[in-house]
């Protein structure tokens, strides 16, 4: 499809892709790059110049506007929340467009707060009284509450804080383990949408499609100098994200409880009485009891069966150089050394080489 | 004590009087229907108006350009020329009434745009992608949004409606406005300030009933 | 018929001379309206700025403004009228009462309009407290303050009609003559309104001309980037923008 405006200016230029369905496919590229428009033109806010959107092989021109917009569900980045209207009754906006009866509509909202994570209680207040991450959460269920098939996200997590931010986007990918909507997702930050997509669009200003392809093979082999450049640094690092760190040896490691005596020698990692690390004794320092005040602050951790990144990352991060690895509780149990990281990548791009 | 000042002691003779009592709460009765009708009229005119402004490009310098020349003729001119356009007699409460309903659309469609354009965009997006058709949108959402930036121009818009009310006493439609006329015709200050100071009052008190309808409409700004 | 009336009426070279003729009127009308803005602006326009620059008062300054706006002109100046026994005081004080509350809250909210930031970095550069309201604060609140003036030029060039009641001149005359001399009048009270309502224009248009020339290019183009928002079905701008 193509989008010229009244003055001449090509918003979006022919351009043509598939949403897998129950997937998420994200749109990523710089402003001006006809993203927006592109998501816009799925719910009819924005008519092609020419070209034709399909929803389930239906052309979207054949239903009227607004009937067809209150089967498709909407994110925006200010989440777009009515001030006048309590945090409920926002998220009942669509059903009772539709004819909901209020009763109904209100008792299916209360559900989607607490799908979306929210306490049921803050159905009754403001949009003007919950923090960002909030309003964007009851943005999230206001969307759902139709239970449309379709979902259309425009940069709905670029406004909050970046710790915000990342508890958001692990949200929608539970959400979505759970739903399993086609979702359509804008953001201008590569790494949301190498975070979030199954399938990734990259597009240059002017809304041409420079790449479209899953996060893995846009990182190993960006199609031009572009989609690298607006990939970014670090890329090789990051397509270690991607590669599942199983292959790893993971070594023994002394541990010490704190508060117990410390005993042995070299460097030894203090854990609190689960198993959690706490920090890290030199070689030099043995104490007559461990205590908090006597480690040093350990490194980044691993969690078992996570991807090669976090495995080197806590190595490298590791004053003793050795990553600490935990289990699904926290709970240390053992460590992982950067060269044999390094070593079973070569393994395993070997053996793909092949 | 306050009896000993002529002034206060000319008003209470004059208030003293059960005709003149009579006179002056009738005069206060028309002036509250000269005053509120138009405003009632002038909002009602202005919001679809201003409304249309903020859809088609063309209408909003037009209707800003033509509201604010409609403003440069004199309350006192609209008032006698008025039968001229209506066809109405001289002595007739509609002239007063929609000369003012003028003034007043003409004081209330710029905030009626200004109060739309106040109404974040994304919020109007976020309504058209949910599936709102315009009227309902424009009813249910941006209006709500815009009442206290409208409130603003409609407290104005009261005000000056009450005051330009008495205006219409030089042609002997002028609610409280007539205790002027009277006041300087028989050079006689009493009714002139007792008028003066139900007109104030009245203000008030209509300032009052707008302030708490806003703030009634607008709970949601507070919490 | 009343179009050619009014038609005849200007053109009668009668209305155009003597001390009843239009040139006379005009003048008259025109310099009640300039005395009295100017003494609205000498009263106004300092007591605005600084309580828009100290930021004490403003509540009570904008209630006094409103009420002051409720007060009938004509009532004002017939009581004036009975006890000063001064045409021409009782006139420009009335008048003056229903100038100052625009220019009031147009120099207010000029001065409030100046974002905190601006004024913050103003503060933080070391500036007094008068340099900060001379060079940042009144350039910006020019657009505001002017836009005060013309509210007030245009309701005191309606409102001097109302002058003709005391026996004063201006273009009022054309209008009360008018509706004394019954029917026949009516050409001649049209002819009063359209003249008001010109005068009124052209003063305008010179105070909005004045004002492009005052008010500096920077502030009118900050005015113009933040003002009125775009309706072009475009892409909205990513955060931080």
């Amino acid at each position: 499809m193509t989008k010229r405006f009244d003055d001449g200016t090509v918003a979006v230029a022919q351009l043509d892709l598939v949403a897998a369905e129950g997937q998420i496919t994200v749109l990523v590229g710089p402003s001006g790059c006809g993203k927006t428009t592109s998501l816009r033109m799925v719910n009819r806010m924005v008519e092609p110049t020419s070209g034709a959107v399909l929803i389930e092989g239906r052309d979207v021109r054949s239903r009227p506007p607004a009937e067809l917009r209150r089967g498709i569900g909407y994110v925006i980045q200010q989440a777009g929340l009515f001030p006048h209207r309590t945090v409920l009754d926002n998220v009942a906006t669509v059903p009772l467009l539709t004819g909901t009866a209020r009763r109904v509509a209100r008792a299916r909202a209360t559900e989607l707060l607490e799908l979306v994570g929210l306490p049921a209680e803050l159905g009754r207040r403001y949009p003007a009284q919950l923090s960002g991450g909030q309003q964007q959460r009851v943005g999230v269920a206001r969307a759902l509450a139709a239970d449309p098939p379709v979902l259309l996200m425009d940069e709905p997590f670029s406004a909050v804080d970046p710790v915000v931010r990342e508890g958001l986007q692990d949200e929608l990918l539970r959400l979505q383990c759970e739903l399993g909507k086609t979702i359509l997702f804008v953001t201008h930050d590569i790494d949301e949408a190498i975070k979030l997509g199954d399938a990734v669009a990259v597009l240059r200003t002017g809304g041409v499609l420079a790449q479209f392809d899953p996060p893995p093979r846009l990182l190993a082999a960006p199609a031009d100098d572009f989609v690298a450049g607006f990939v970014g640094r670090d890329r090789g690092y990051r397509g270690l994200s991607f590669i599942s760190a199983d292959g790893v040896a993971v070594h023994e490691l002394a541990t010490v409880p704190v508060g117990a005596r410390a005993c042995g020698h070299g460097w030894r990692l203090a854990v609190d009485g689960a198993g959690r690390p706490r920090g890290w004794l030199t070689p030099a320092h043995t104490p007559d009891v461990v205590t908090e005040q006597g480690l040093r602050a350990g490194g980044s951790l691993h969690r078992l069966g996570g991807p090669m990144r976090s495995a080197l990352d806590a190595a490298l991060s590791s004053p003793s150089g050795l990553g600490v690895v935990v289990d699904e509780r926290g709970a240390a149990m053992g460590g992982v050394l950067a060269e044999e990281v390094l070593a079973a990548w070569r393994r395993q791009r070997g053996a793909d080489a092949r | 004590m306050l009896a000993d000042v002529p002034m206060f002691a000319d008003i209470g003779g004059y208030l003293s009087s059960p005709s003149n009592r009579d006179k002056v709460v009738g005069l206060l009765g028309e002036h509250i229907v000269l005053a509120v009708a138009p405003l009632l009229i002038g909002l009602a005119v202005a919001v679809p108006l201003g409304c249309a402004a903020q859809r088609v490009r063309w209408i909003r310098p037009a209707l800003l350009g033509t509201s604010s020349v409609l403003y440069t003729v004199p309350s006192l001119a609209l008032f006698v020329i008025m039968p001229g356009i209506l066809g109405t007699r001289i002595l007739d409460g509609v002239n007063v009434v929609v000369a003012l309903a003028l003034y007043t659309t003409a004081l209330l469609v710029r905030p009626v745009v200004d109060a739309l354009d106040a109404v974040p965009g994304h919020l109007v997006a976020a309504a058209t992608a949910m599936g709102y058709r315009p009227v309902r949108r424009f009813v249910a959402v941006e209006l709500p949004i815009a009442i206290s930036v409208l409130a603003a121009g409609v407290r104005v818009a009261s005000a000056s409606n009450i005051s330009l009310v008495s205006v219409g006493a030089f042609i002997g439609i002028g609610g409280l406005g007539q205790l002027f006329t009277e006041g300087f015709q028989t050079r006689y200050p009493a009714p002139i300030v007792i008028g003066i100071v139900t007109i104030l009052a009245l203000a008030l008190a209509m300032d009052l009933l707008l302030v708490g309808l806003r703030w009634a409409g607008t709970r949601w700004e507070r919490a | 018929m009343i179009f050619s009336q009014v038609l005849a009426w200007f053109g009668d070279p009668q209305n155009w001379s003597g001390p009843g003729g239009v040139p006379v009127r005009v003048a008259e009308h025109l310099y009640y309206v300039l005395v009295t803005v100017l003494i609205a602006a000498a009263i106004a326009i300092p007591l605005g700025l600084v309580v828009g620059h100290t930021g004490r008062g403003g509540l009570v300054l904008v209630g006094l403004a409103n009420s002051m706006r409720a007060l009938p002109t004509l009532g004002l100046l017939t009581f004036l009228f009975l006890v000063v026994r001064s045409q021409g005081v009782s006139t420009v004080v009335a008048l003056v009462v229903l100038a100052v509350p625009p220019v009031l809250a147009g120099s207010y909210a000029g001065v409030h309009s100046v974002e905190r930031d601006i004024v913050d970095a103003a503060d933080g550069m070391g500036m007094t407290s008068l340099q900060r309201l001379w060079q940042v604060e009144l350039p910006g609140a020019l657009p505001l303050l002017f836009g005060g003036l013309r509210s007030a030029v245009l309701q005191v060039v309606a409102t001097t009609t109302v002058a003709a009641y005391v026996g004063l001149g201006g273009l009022g005359r054309l209008l009360l003559d008018g509706l004394r001399s019954g029917p026949g009048g009516y050409p001649q009270m049209v002819a009063g309104a359209l003249l008001t309502a010109g005068l009124a224009i052209v003063l305008d248009l010179l105070l909005a001309g004045t004002g492009r020339l005052v008010v500096p290019s920077g502030v009118r183009l900050a005015l113009a980037g933040t003002g009125g928002k775009s309706r072009r079905p475009g892409p909205s701008p990513p955060s931080g923008e």
